[in-house]
């Protein structure tokens, strides 16, 4: 790293033993290698297995080799510039006023070799483009150096604008991980999946592999229901603790801290992330609760930021807490407007009329099945349905709510995760009202206020035709008072 | 819909060039041809004895393409000139489109972060251009569609210059 400092930084180059050990650009060949292998048989069996896998190694290793001597980042004072390439050489160029967080993670291996990955979010028009430089291989105390250094330059440009200063900077703690939360993790959607994707990439493993390697499989015998139940119970206990521990995996002594002008998340036991938030650049904050954390009262709550690409990953402030905490947190990071208020009438009504409308539909076309050929369990299903898509119908009602405040508004929607989302009037970059011919006759509106944050638009849906115009002037500024209708 | 329940927010003042009607119609001519073939093969192609549902295909297909064209052709530009509206005020874009759900969209100027003007093929034939006006939230685009190529020009150049003027943070 030293001589080259005029051309621009390098990565370490313990990233090759990384990336070859990982197969990273030789991963692409390994399955057709694979194939290959299978199809034509493994021939004198060890032999060719040697053969290969020195193959791919080396290829591994060559691939890796490239992509490090054709890698180069400089972080100069006006901005920051990634070269690479080895056919077509490309050089990125971001600003330092365009970073808008830069995140500093240590995933299992990089550890080993003392390395770290950098990440540098750059915002740019919209939110959804592939806005983010990575800096894969530096040593730990480089990357410290690169974001200290990016985030003082973002911070100080603000700085002189605000007229502030960016003195030594205190930590203050707002948060930390407690391990009795883990216990909410098997309620919890995203959770539960990890140890599901876990088993399905083993069984496709065991999918892939040659037939003589595959072990001998005990066969349940499925028509004796006691091994059944306790093959069911055995895969639920399994599936609670996958989900625990891979809640645990994920958030491993998480904490958040507020460091000068910016909160800084840090959690992970395998791979260590270290995300940064420029407080400015918060606009509001989600608290979502899935409906079995609701039966236990737990929540999450993810702040919205401007120009921060995979925001729901990495705007996450609390991934997973008590809903006294996260309705706590979210206030330390908006000012709530006040209570929600319910939608009108019409819009329950509407709501139910949704949730019964697949199980009327189901239910005709059974009838029309039944008259046909007299075959009526298409027309059970669709009556079923139709009962459930009233209690489903009423909670979706009673999920919606919205309400506008002085400086802040917030919105609330959802059944199967209910996610009541509250935003600055400064964030709202544009709004969208949309009625339907229905909801015109019932007097109903559905508000869309754009935000370059987050999922980049939220929803208020069936608010009261009235009420529109008034919302979103409060919810805003005195340029919407453009939809104020003339009487 | 005589006595139409008032809508939620005000409409924009200024309607769309005449020609946008012109450009609804061939485009749903268009569709409609396309429909009317895609229905011929299968028609065609597909023998007698198939199955029980041969009968519906050689009635409904004929009477969905009829009752596709008579909608898109004869109904839907002429709801959609009524509709549409669009306008510049001193502070924001804001537009109208739809025919039976209608949208309002509407983005101040002081956020806005680039303004296209786009013509497509069709648009060329009837010389007209939508302006599309991109702000920093993914989905807080407004389009302006179907205005005369020199009025899309100036709004773009007249919304390009004011919003370099009063741009704030833009996001």
């Amino acid at each position: 790293m030293t001589g080259l400092e005029s051309l621009g930084r390098r990565t370490s180059p313990w990233v090759l033993v990384l990336h070859t050990v990982t197969f990273r650009q030789a991963r692409a060949l390994v399955p057709a290698v694979l194939a290959l292998g299978v199809t034509r048989g493994l021939g004198d069996g060890l032999g060719t297995v040697i053969a290969l896998v020195a193959g791919i190694t080396l290829l591994s290793l060559l691939g890796a080799a490239i992509s490090w001597w054709r890698f180069s980042y400089t972080d100069g004072d006006a901005a920051v510039v990634v070269t690479r390439g080895l056919l077509t050489r490309s050089a990125r160029t971001v600003p330092n006023d365009r970073i808008r967080g830069v995140e500093v993670e240590a995933p299992a291996l990089h550890r080993l070799l003392g390395l770290v990955r950098v990440r540098i979010d750059a915002a740019a028009g919209s939110v959804t483009s592939e806005e983010e430089l990575l800096i894969d291989g530096v040593t730990r105390a480089e990357g410290d150096r690169l974001r200290n250094r990016l985030l003082t330059h973002a911070a100080s440009a603000q700085d002189l604008l605000a007229g502030r200063h960016a003195a030594a900077e205190p930590e203050e703690e707002l948060l930390r991980f407690d391990y009795r939360w883990l216990v909410y993790a098997p309620l919890v959607g995203s959770y539960l999946a990890v140890p599901l994707a876990a088993g399905g990439a083993l069984l496709r493993a065991a999918e892939e592999l040659p037939e003589q390697f595959l072990p001998e499989f005990w066969s349940p015998d499925v028509s004796d229901t006691r091994i059944v139940v306790r093959l069911v119970v055995s895969a639920l206990l399994l599936l609670i603790l996958g989900s625990i521990i891979g809640s645990a995996l994920v958030n491993w002594r998480f904490r958040l801290l507020r460091r000068g002008g910016a909160l800084v998340a840090v959690r992970g036991l395998v791979t260590r992330r270290h995300t940064e938030l420029d407080i400015d650049r918060i606009r509001g904050c989600t608290i979502s609760e899935g409906l079995g954390m609701r039966l236990v009262g737990a929540a999450r709550v993810s702040a919205l930021v401007t120009g921060l690409g995979d925001a729901t990953r990495r705007g996450q402030v609390l991934p997973l807490g008590p809903v006294e905490l996260a309705r706590a947190l979210s206030t330390e990071l908006v000012d709530h407007p006040g209570p929600l208020r319910r939608h009108p009438p019409a819009a329950r009504r509407r709501s139910i009329a949704r949730g019964t409308t697949p199980g009327l539909l189901v239910a005709a076309a059974g009838g029309v099945v039944l008259a046909l050929t007299g075959w009526w369990p298409l027309l059970a299903a669709g009556a079923a349905l139709v009962l459930l898509g009233v209690p489903l119908g009423l909670a979706r009602y009673n999920a919606l709510g919205h309400v506008a405040g002085p400086r802040s508004f917030a919105l609330r929607s959802g059944w199967l995760v209910r996610s009541h989302t509250v935003l600055q009037d400064r964030a709202v970059v544009g709004w969208e009202v949309r009625q339907s011919l229905v909801q015109r006759r019932a007097g109903l509106a559905t508000v869309l206020a754009c935000v370059g944050a987050g999922s980049g638009g939220y929803t208020a849906r069936d608010m009261a035709a009235d009420e529109v115009a008034e919302f979103t002037r409060a919810a805003s500024g005195e340029w919407a008072a453009t939809l104020t209708p003339y009487d | 819909m005589s006595a139409p329940p008032p809508a939620p927010v005000r409409e924009p003042a200024w309607s769309l060039s005449r020609s946008a009607i012109g450009l609804w119609v061939t485009q749903a001519v268009l569709g409609t041809i396309v429909y009317a073939v895609i229905v011929a093969t299968a028609i065609v192609l597909v023998p007698t004895d198939a199955g029980w549902w041969v009968p519906l295909l050689r009635w409904g297909g004929p009477a969905f393409v009829v009752v596709y064209g008579i909608v898109t052709i004869g109904v839907r530009p002429r709801l959609r000139y009524r509709v549409h509206r669009w306008e510049v005020t001193a502070e924001a874009v804001y537009t109208l489109t739809g025919w039976l759900t209608r949208t309002w969209t509407l983005v101040p100027i002081s956020r806005i972060q680039t303004v296209d003007v786009n013509r497509g093929v069709f648009q060329q034939l009837f010389g007209l251009a939508t302006v599309a006006v991109l702000t920093a939230s993914s989905q807080g685009t407004v389009r302006v569609p179907h205005l005369e190529v020199d009025v899309a020009r100036r709004v773009a150049d007249d919304l390009a210059r004011r919003a370099e003027l009063v741009r704030d943070e833009a996001t």
